[in-house]
């Protein structure tokens, strides 16, 4: 669908401001009732999303041409999903959808940002959207005995993904990883400099021509090596894998799980038992990717019926965030003796974003600093001495977001703690 | 018709360069969604020449005091949803969004003070924690917690917890040409427990019969009365959404909806409620929206439509009990059971069952499904209000509408959906106010004036011939000035607080009144 296909859905949008908030039934006092970081920051109605139906239609009919200002608007929101799940709650209506097809409008017509531009550049030459070359993309690897599945056929690989495998700071997660999937058994393999980068994010910023190819490339690979299951720690590659490549019909039988999910899973199975005791109270960040945009993919094509309530043939199902990979992070946390989970007052699919996504935390780093800045003070609202999550975008802006305001909260990925208890 | 240079640069210079634009992409993103199809040909809304973010009542003022020097209007309001656009060039927009501050919640004299853009999801959810609670206006938890910004301020609580008009105490107030007006105990004892005194009460004058509406100045803080909540703290909620519902039903709490087998013993039951002053809440929702109210998507809402009617005997609405001890709910219930029994109401089976009832019932308290009632169908809604007054008395003049609306559903221009007048009880059934709402998809502008246009043009004539007293649809001089001279000529009168408190007519009061002759 491009945008023109979304036109009934944004003339549907009554501006009623629930876009701006979490859904009320859930609100827990004064604090922490907003939930599009865009308008909280930006406070003009034109950064909700209601705001940017209206606009977008105002694009289609030609009332409003490209402009800086509509880039600057267009880039300065994180494509975190949460006015989309705040609308849903009540209308059914599609908001992320057309946010996201106007961004690749954008790129279409040749309106960017050069920043944005900048790291797609190095996506096509170096096959990551971070600043690294691609002979370097499997070090964090170094010293391990693990396969190369590009190699040796492996039941599993593990996708370390380009933050994660860039950012020395976050090989200690993709260590942690693999040593935990081999003592549960798991015949793992990884792609080491040969591992590509999802596309996810290019596609959150509007490039969806360089996602498309950095998919089929990545699909191809992982067929070639026979593996049944794809597992990755960063909540950007889940849902480009999972749900992306679905949508676009390139999945194929591949199971793609999350760390979290398929930890949770081989705990449950006996295969891995937390027996450790981690002392600490700690609150969980569910990454948006991983979360309300990691639900899965509803195929779906009909049309509307024409008449006074908006239904369609055959029945459309809305993705509301309601199946996303909430739980099973959870119950990895609440597996680990002697460690204490205290929830934030936005959580899973009402969940603040942490600031990094959609590119803004590469066009507009300010905005993703106070992005994280908040998440980092709700934080800390709950007596948790530390952050966890569950992406390493999420963890790189709090550790940022830390370090500016001088906190002392820690920030963990998941797996650090399990590899603590196991 | 853009801003000379000096005046925008005033502007600016009051609120910061980064709180003002006039950029066409802002611009466009404020007016009120419409589609195309339902204009004619290009026609659109007019678009306000700047939009602005005051942070305070001084920013408010000087930005009010550079409209009038320049001979701008400007128009100012809080969340948004309604009557919040211009209707001619030449008007900035005051957008109260960082003006949010919950300024006192004053526990033992039971009243809030808030700022503009306080919602109504942040306050009650504040004073939950306190033993209180508040009227919420029954567009939902989504809009503004000042009385005054919220159209009437009716709502799904004003059984117990009345309305805007009542609930009003001591208010910060910018007029039309930009003088600071603290009423009530704030003028004199810069107390906010009392709107009327000691100290100027002029609550009259800037309420009249539904609001402003954004014609008469800014209003920047206000106190509201509010009221004694015996549930906890916090709802025991779960789930994800948008199926979100209590794990159980706090102690004290029951939820019913009854049908009758006519209006009259409707309006027999709702009087005895009131008599005994059992309910916490009591809204005459139709089938329909509380099928709305419980679906998650439209398909979900015909199903739950076709099976909520067929076990309804006629009109009915939704009852609240909260009992503020084991005795005093036994009580209450025990009353309810006698009323029912004599007017012969049913129970609909639906909302009996344990877990569809827990969550109606916390999303009446919440009040956060409007939004599913009134617009998910297709988006587009509309309807008519009556007034408020004697709750038959407004029934009767609802029910009129009711019929209006059975007929355009039979000629196909309506959502076919329940045609019971909506009616509800106020502070016990000491008033009533009723709305007919309807749902359809505009394929016009004259589908629209088929629909919307004849509903109100036979809703005022009703009111009118049947001496049911002034809606609160009435708003524009167009409408002020057909109900005037039925009604002691109060339009005169309107008209004249008009010029005195806005004399260069800076606020824009395309939904109020203006100050012509």
């Amino acid at each position: 669908m491009v945008l023109e296909d979304y036109r009934s859905d944004m003339e549907t949008c009554r501006r009623c401001s629930a876009c701006k908030f979490i859904p009320l039934e859930m609100a827990l006092g004064y604090d922490h009732v907003n939930v599009c970081p865009s308008i909280a920051r930006y406070n003009f109605h034109t950064y909700s999303a209601g705001g940017r139906m209206v606009f977008q239609v105002a694009m289609m009919e030609g009332r409003i041409d490209y402009s800086d200002k509509l880039l600057e608007v267009v880039y300065n929101c994180q494509m975190c999903g949460a006015c989309d799940v705040s609308c849903k709650y009540a209308m059914d209506m599609e908001v992320i959808d057309p946010i996201s097809e106007f961004r690749i409008k954008c790129v279409e017509d040749g309106h960017t940002l050069p920043a944005l531009d900048s790291v797609i550049n190095s996506l096509r030459k170096q096959n990551t959207m971070v600043p690294g070359s691609k002979a370097k993309r499997g070090d964090w690897a170094e010293g391990l005995d693990v396969k190369d599945f590009t190699k040796q056929n492996a039941k599993v690989i593990y996708h370390a993904g380009c933050r994660t495998s860039f950012d020395e700071d976050l090989w200690k997660i993709a260590r942690g990883t693999v040593s935990l999937l081999q003592k549960a058994g798991v015949d793992v393999g990884i792609g080491g400099e040969n591992e590509a980068c999802c596309g996810g994010r290019a596609y959150q910023m509007g490039y969806k021509e360089d996602f498309l190819r950095q998919a089929k490339q990545n699909m191809e690979m992982f067929r070639k090596a026979g593996a049944e299951i794809l597992v990755t720690g960063c909540a950007d590659c889940y849902q480009a894998f999972k749900v992306l490549c679905d949508k676009f019909g390139m999945k194929g039988d591949i199971e793609v799980l999350h760390t979290s999910e398929y930890f949770d899973r081989l705990i449950k199975e006996g295969k891995l038992k937390p027996a450790k005791k981690v002392a600490a109270t700690v609150t969980y960040h569910d990454p948006c990717y991983l979360g309300r945009m990691g639900e899965p993919y509803i195929h779906w094509e009909g049309k509307e019926i024409p008449g006074h309530i908006r239904i369609f043939d055959p029945p459309k199902k809305y993705r509301r965030g309601t199946y996303g990979v909430y739980e099973p992070p959870r119950d990895v946390l609440k597996s680990i003796p002697g460690l204490k989970l205290a929830e934030m007052d936005r959580i899973k699919e009402y969940a603040w974003c942490c600031g990094a996504g959609g590119g803004v935390r590469e066009s507009n780093p300010e905005f993703a600093g106070w992005t994280a800045q908040q998440r980092i003070a709700e934080a800390e609202a709950t007596g948790a001495e530390a952050i966890v999550t569950a992406c390493p975008g999420c963890e790189q802006s709090f550790r940022d977001a830390i370090k500016a305001s001088g906190s002392s909260l820690k920030t963990y990925d998941i797996v650090e703690l399990l590899e603590k208890a196991v | 018709m853009a801003l000379e240079r000096d005046v925008y640069k005033a502007l600016e210079d009051v609120v910061g360069p980064e709180n003002i634009s006039e950029d066409p992409v802002v611009i466009e993103s404020y007016p009120f969604p419409i589609r195309k199809a339902t204009t004619g040909e290009d026609t659109y809304l007019p678009r306000f020449e700047a939009i602005t973010l005051p942070k305070d009542t001084a920013e408010v003022q000087a930005l009010v005091k550079l409209c009038n020097k320049h001979g701008i209007q400007y128009k100012a309001s809080s969340t948004g949803w309604l009557y919040c656009d211009p209707t001619g060039p030449g008007c900035i927009k005051m957008d109260l969004r960082r003006m949010n501050r919950i300024l006192e919640i004053n526990e033992k004299s039971m009243y809030a003070v808030v700022e503009p853009y306080v919602i109504y999801g942040q306050l009650q959810a504040e004073l939950m924690k306190r033993g209180l609670n508040c009227n919420v206006t029954g567009a939902g938890s989504n809009c503004s917690a000042l009385p005054l910004a919220a159209h009437v301020n009716l709502g799904h609580l004003s059984q117990s917890g009345s309305y805007g008009e009542r609930n009003q105490l001591a208010l910060e107030w910018v007029t039309g040409d930009g003088e600071i007006v603290r009423m009530g105990s704030l003028g004199s004892l810069d107390e906010w427990f009392c709107g009327d005194g000691p100290g100027p009460s002029l609550r009259g004058i800037i309420r009249g019969n539904t609001v402003p509406l954004g014609g008469l100045g800014v209003f920047t803080k206000a106190a509201q009365k509010v009221y004694h909540w015996a549930g906890p703290a916090r709802f025991p909620m779960e789930g994800v959404c948008p199926n979100y519902t209590p794990s159980y039903i706090p102690p004290g709490f029951m939820i019913r909806y009854l049908s009758f087998e006519n209006v009259d013993k409707l309006i027999e039951a709702v009087q005895k409620i009131g008599e005994s002053e059992i309910a916490f809440e009591l809204m005459g929702f139709n089938t329909a929206m509380m099928a709305s109210n419980a679906a998650t998507d439209n398909e979900e809402d015909i199903k739950y439509y076709k099976q909520f009617s067929e076990q309804v005997q006629g009109p009915g609405f939704m009852i609240e009990i909260m009992g503020n001890s084991p005795r005093d709910f036994e009580y209450k219930k025990r009353v309810l059971e006698i009323i029912m029994e004599e007017t012969g109401a049913w129970s609909l089976k639906p909302v009996e069952d344990p877990e569809m009832g827990r969550g109606f019932l916390w999303r009446f308290i919440r009040t956060v499904a409007s939004i599913r009632e009134t617009t998910r169908a297709t988006g587009w809604g509309g309807g008519t209000v009556g007034g408020t007054d004697l709750f038959p008395l407004m029934t009767r003049y609802i029910q009129h509408s009711s019929y209006l609306k059975e007929d355009l559903v039979k000629q196909g221009l309506l959502l076919d959906d329940a045609c019971y007048p909506f009616v509800q009880s106020i502070e016990h059934g000491h008033t009533g106010h009723g709305e007919i709402l309807i749902r359809y998809t505009p394929q016009s502008p004259d589908h629209i004036e088929r629909v919307q246009g004849m509903l109100d043009r036979e809703a005022n004539k009703t009111a009118i011939e049947g001496r049911f007293g002034v809606p609160q649809h009435v708003w524009s001089d167009k409408l002020h000035d057909m109900y005037g001279p039925h009604t002691c000529n109060y339009h005169l009168w309107l008209r004249k607080i008009k010029k005195t408190f806005d004399p260069n007519q800076s606020s824009e009061s395309s939904n109020y009144i203006t100050a012509k002759e």
